[in-house]
């Protein structure tokens, strides 16, 4: 990334003085490194082939209430959050959170007098952030830990000695993210890819702004694809032996005149039993990590649940798109929202999110 | 009696969504035409309850028996083993019969038969408790057609269903009662399909060429080659849905519980026990929706008897065994 920092575009904040080349040569490198151009930038080739890992280890559940703050842990599993990745961060400092904290509560009450962070039905007068380190979430030396972004305001009619609730709520988390693409970061950038939040649509326009402002990063909607909500359905079913999944819901959209909707639900025991039938045909053959999922295992199990559709309404599934996956481990839908019910299986479920968020990244 | 009639009215107000009271004002028909013309629809929602408050006593409130026609969802019963008078059961003789085996039940309750023009039989009954008067917001609404074995009921509650079904039972000379698998928030569309009343088409052995559809020809070659298996899937699929405009069903749901079979998964097919699973399939107008993908090919012509069973034996409620080839709408229900 040297030739881009070189190039003069980013103001770096302590406002060291930067060599700046001729504008006409900056832009172009700058072009040419947004594209991906390995030589240029050294990143590393498993970004560049821009595909999600062919195979990934097995979820193992994990007890995370006594390394994780269970406050923060609740709060994680108890509502759905809405999806977002973003470029590595410039010059953040884990150290300087109630700094930031203060002036993303300025920011916001900034953009609310000119006007542009206004909700009607809300009216509120004062707002306070915490910014918090989460620990405990990631397990690699590359990843950074995870930042809790909390909005609380009261409601301007609302008496002195009631309590600040929590009005929005934001996380930035990278979970077992790609050990080659960490290092390859120059010194000042810190990767959190993923960002999920929760509240009203102002606020989050509100934050996510203050970050681009502050640490000239992007944000981009991260919507969730086939192959990962296929990953999600067989990831979960392989935890029913330790947490009951109680049902793999699937939702798909046919493209008929009007759409229709097909809701397809299994019995948990049987979707088990089913999964554990493709991952021994599928590895008959090679020897076998029972430790690790191949891609083709997943579509194997895909594949067998609609052919069972169609053997019965001759109507190929494929046919439409796969919208959500939901057990009582989770849901998944793909425009990008996700819920994490289980606190035992947040990791493995964030891992994949953040896969996705590094390969949805344009840099 | 003036206050919880007020205040009845009052909320059953509020209930209506604004842009919908003045319908539902007009097909009321108590207001004379100078009380609905002074009745100022811009005003807020209290103004106006103030106003209607004031421009008629209320008294009488076996009113909006259709005020939503289209709130809720209406289950299909059917009537079982008809005597031999029952064919000559008649408005005046079911009113009075049904009236009174009901209130031989229940005592706290109000009961308000009327007849429509198309011969259907509108039955409003508002339950109380030993302690309370009839709770007339929450009303149950059962429709009956005389002489078919059809009944339509809205809003049944637990306590209400065993004693209609003794009651309907008697008042139209059956001998029982049993659900009959089909739901819906449109009446006329679930009774349109029980009762065939929409475009069908019936089998023949020469097609004849739709004429009604005249799509563009967009290029002769695949025309040429996919012209007549086109047209064939649009016959297949006409066929087992209907012609048309079709009844408007929200969703059908299927309880499978069907061995698995694959002739790729030796160990799911060895496999003793069923797999279960449950599909619904919903949409805005699933009939609709069915025939447009057999007809443009995403489920295979001919239509599988599962799916054709919709409109065939009008239900949208199936339970799936193996024990029947093919759709089996065997299985009794076991809950609904």
């Amino acid at each position: 990334m040297d030739p881009l920092s070189e190039s003069g575009m980013r103001t770096p904040h302590n406002g060291a003085v930067v060599q700046r080349r001729s504008k006409t040569r900056s832009y172009r490198q700058s072009y040419r490194s947004c594209l991906g151009t390995a030589s240029r930038l050294g990143v590393t080739p498993a970004l560049t082939a821009r595909r999600l890992n062919a195979s990934r280890r097995a979820a193992k559940p994990q007890n995370l209430a006594d390394k994780v703050n269970p406050e923060h842990l609740a709060l994680l599993v108890k509502a759905e959050w809405q999806l977002s990745y973003v470029t590595p961060l410039y010059q953040f400092r884990h150290t300087q959170l109630r700094s930031y904290s203060r002036q993303l509560a300025a920011f916001i009450v900034a953009e609310k007098q000119q006007g542009l962070a206004v909700e009607v039905s809300e009216l509120h007068n004062s707002y306070r952030v915490s910014l918090s380190v989460v620990q405990g979430l990631t397990e690699s030396e590359d990843d950074a830990e995870t930042v809790l972004i909390q909005i609380h305001s009261k409601p301007m009619f609302a008496r002195q000695d009631e309590p600040q609730r929590s009005v929005w709520s934001g996380w930035l988390t990278c979970v077992h993210g790609s050990p080659e693409y960490l290092r390859s970061l120059p010194k000042d950038f810190t990767c959190l890819p993923l960002f999920g939040s929760r509240g009203p649509e102002y606020l989050s326009r509100v934050v996510k702004s203050w970050f681009q402002k502050t640490f000239d990063c992007c944000f981009g909607s991260l919507e969730i694809n086939h192959t990962s909500l296929q990953w999600f359905a067989a990831l979960w079913t392989d935890c029913h032996s330790q947490s009951h999944i109680q049902h793999l819901r699937m939702l798909w959209t046919i493209p008929a005149a009007p759409p229709l909707q097909i809701t397809y639900t299994v019995d948990p025991q049987d979707a088990w039993d089913l999964w554990n039938s493709v991952r021994k045909e599928a590895t008959a053959a090679v020897t076998e990590d029972a430790a690790s999922i191949d891609l083709e295992e997943v579509t194997g199990f895909l594949q067998a649940l609609k052919s069972h559709f169609y053997r019965h309404f001759r109507l190929d599934l494929s046919a439409g798109t796969l919208q959500q996956v939901s057990t009582a481990l989770g849901s998944a839908k793909s425009s990008g929202r996700i819920k994490m019910s289980n606190s035992r299986h947040v990791i493995a479920t964030l891992t994949l999110l953040t896969e996705c968020a590094l390969l949805r990244m344009p840099i | 009696m003036y206050d919880t009639s007020k205040l009845l009215l009052q909320r059953l107000v509020r209930r209506i969504p604004t842009q919908m009271l003045k319908a539902t004002l007009d097909k009321w028909g108590r207001l004379t035409v100078e009380q609905r013309q002074a009745m100022d629809f811009t005003q807020s929602k209290w103004a106006l309850t103030q106003k209607l408050l004031s421009v008629c006593e209320v008294h009488a409130l076996s009113v909006i028996m259709n005020d939503n026609p289209n709130q809720g969802m209406w289950y299909t019963f059917q009537l079982l083993e008809p005597e031999n008078d029952a064919q000559s059961v008649e408005l005046t003789q079911f009113k009075q019969q049904f009236k009174c085996h009901l209130s031989e039940l229940l005592r706290q309750m109000s009961v308000k038969i009327k007849k429509h023009t198309d011969e259907a039989v509108w039955i409003r009954i508002a339950l109380g408790s030993s302690f309370s008067k009839p709770n007339h917001l929450k009303p149950t609404y059962v429709v009956h057609y005389l002489q078919t074995p059809y009944v339509f009921v809205r809003n049944l509650t637990s306590k209400l269903k065993p004693l209609l079904s003794q009651a309907l039972t008697l008042a139209t000379r059956h001998q029982g009662v049993k659900e009959a698998n089909l739901s819906g928030r449109n009446l006329t569309s679930i009774r349109d399909l029980l009762m065939r009343q929409y475009q069908q088409v019936f089998p023949t052995k020469y097609h004849s060429p739709p004429e009604e559809e005249d799509q563009p020809v967009l290029n002769q070659h695949i025309e040429k080659e996919q012209g007549g298996v086109a047209a064939h899937r649009r016959h297949m699929a006409h066929q087992a849905f209907g012609d048309g405009m079709l009844p408007q069903l929200q969703s059908a749901v299927y309880m499978l519980d069907t061995k698995f079979r694959d002739p790729n998964n030796r160990t799911m097919t060895e496999r003793e026990e069923t797999f279960k699973c449950v599909v619904k399939f919903s949409s805005i107008n699933l009939l609709e929706s069915l025939r447009s993908c057999a007809s443009s090919g995403i489920a295979s012509a001919p239509v599988t008897p599962l799916l054709s069973s919709i409109p065939l034996k009008g239900r949208n409620y199936f339970v799936v065994t193996d024990n029947t080839p093919g759709p089996s709408s065997q299985g009794h229900q076991t809950q609904n």
